[in-house]
């Protein structure tokens, strides 16, 4: 359970953000709807992104092996 | 039955300390449990390293084991050089862990169950990711954005999206610990709602045991999860710190 609601919280907290990014864009650069449809999409990129990242579907480059001392 | 949401309202106690501005600060139930947690977290840190014998006594063991276990998890997830933050990452374990388990006592109220103070304790995190890691290592840091190894044209759509990812880092940080926690305690309000439900409704009494049984299961989960969640916090933070020393990839 707790894994499963990691990767959903992941895939939410990345449209969350480029949804807010579109938005405040939208906002500044007055873009709309443009900012919003393109940060969105790519949010959801984003949050696949991070779901990938967060099962270990795709490994990041191994920490450095910690030195003995 | 009893209003699941009622156990999360902030009431304040006693009259307004002072004013800032024209809004008046008093103090509430959820600063009162945030003030205890502090003092309960001092009191049991001196208790457990004022002896500092050889053989340890039963607090200083437990302190001991915080101690290594916070450890542990800053060196294998941040690296060796990532214990510089061992204060920030363990002072966060700690706080988030006693608030939790605070939550749990009956009557108690669950301070990290409000969003307002997880997105603050997450805001700490990232900010001391982005200043560290723009000190130490000046716009390399920025190279965190820039996968290495691909086309340069994909990087048009990648770089959007790896920063977009570190933005939603706040966020995931902060809703997973909000979300649990509400989550959590309002299913168990929930299932022990029902119990009295049941009892009111004559011969559907004889159900009630199912409900009562279901609470006592979900409160050992809720102590598991408390605990669970504070982990993941701290491991969390010590990844993203590991981002801050080695942007490069």
């Amino acid at each position: 359970m707790g894994k499963a609601f990691r990767l959903s919280t992941e895939f939410m907290a990345g449209i969350l953000a480029g949804a807010g990014l579109g938005y405040a864009l939208d906002t500044f650069a007055g873009t709309r709807p443009w900012g919003m449809i393109i940060l969105l999409m790519l949010g959801f990129g984003a949050g696949i992104w991070n779901v990938m990242r967060a099962s270990g579907f795709t490994r990041p480059p191994a920490p450095p092996p910690d030195r003995p001392d | 039955m009893a209003d699941p949401i009622h156990q999360f309202e902030l009431k304040t106690i006693g009259a307004p300390l002072f004013k800032i501005g024209g809004s008046d600060i008093v103090l509430t139930n959820s600063a009162l449990f945030m003030f205890g947690a502090v003092a309960f977290i001092v009191a049991l840190m001196l208790m457990g390293t004022s002896a500092r014998s050889m053989v340890p006594s039963r607090i200083q063991s437990v302190v001991e084991m915080l101690y290594e276990f916070v450890a542990d998890t800053v060196r294998s997830s941040a690296g060796h050089d990532g214990m510089k933050f061992f204060p920030l990452v363990f002072s966060l374990f700690i706080f988030i862990l006693v608030l939790n388990l605070a939550g749990m006592i009956p009557g108690g109220f669950t301070v990290t169950s409000h969003i307002i103070i997880t997105a603050a304790l997450a805001a700490v995190v990232i900010l001391t990711v982005i200043i560290y890691g723009i000190m130490a290592h000046g716009t390399h840091f920025f190279g965190l954005f820039v996968p290495s190894g691909v086309h340069p044209l994909m990087l048009i759509i990648l770089v959007p999206i790896e920063v977009i990812s570190f933005i939603s880092r706040p966020i995931s940080l902060s809703v997973r610990l909000f979300a649990n926690m509400l989550a959590g305690h309002i299913a168990l309000k929930i299932f022990a709602g029902f119990i009295g439900s049941l009892l009111a409704a004559g011969a559907w009494g004889l159900l009630s045991p199912l409900p009562l049984a279901l609470t006592v299961a979900l409160t050992a989960l809720e102590v598991l999860v408390a605990v669970l969640q504070a982990y993941v916090f701290a491991t969390l933070t010590s990844i993203y710190l590991h981002d801050a020393l080695h942007p490069g990839h």
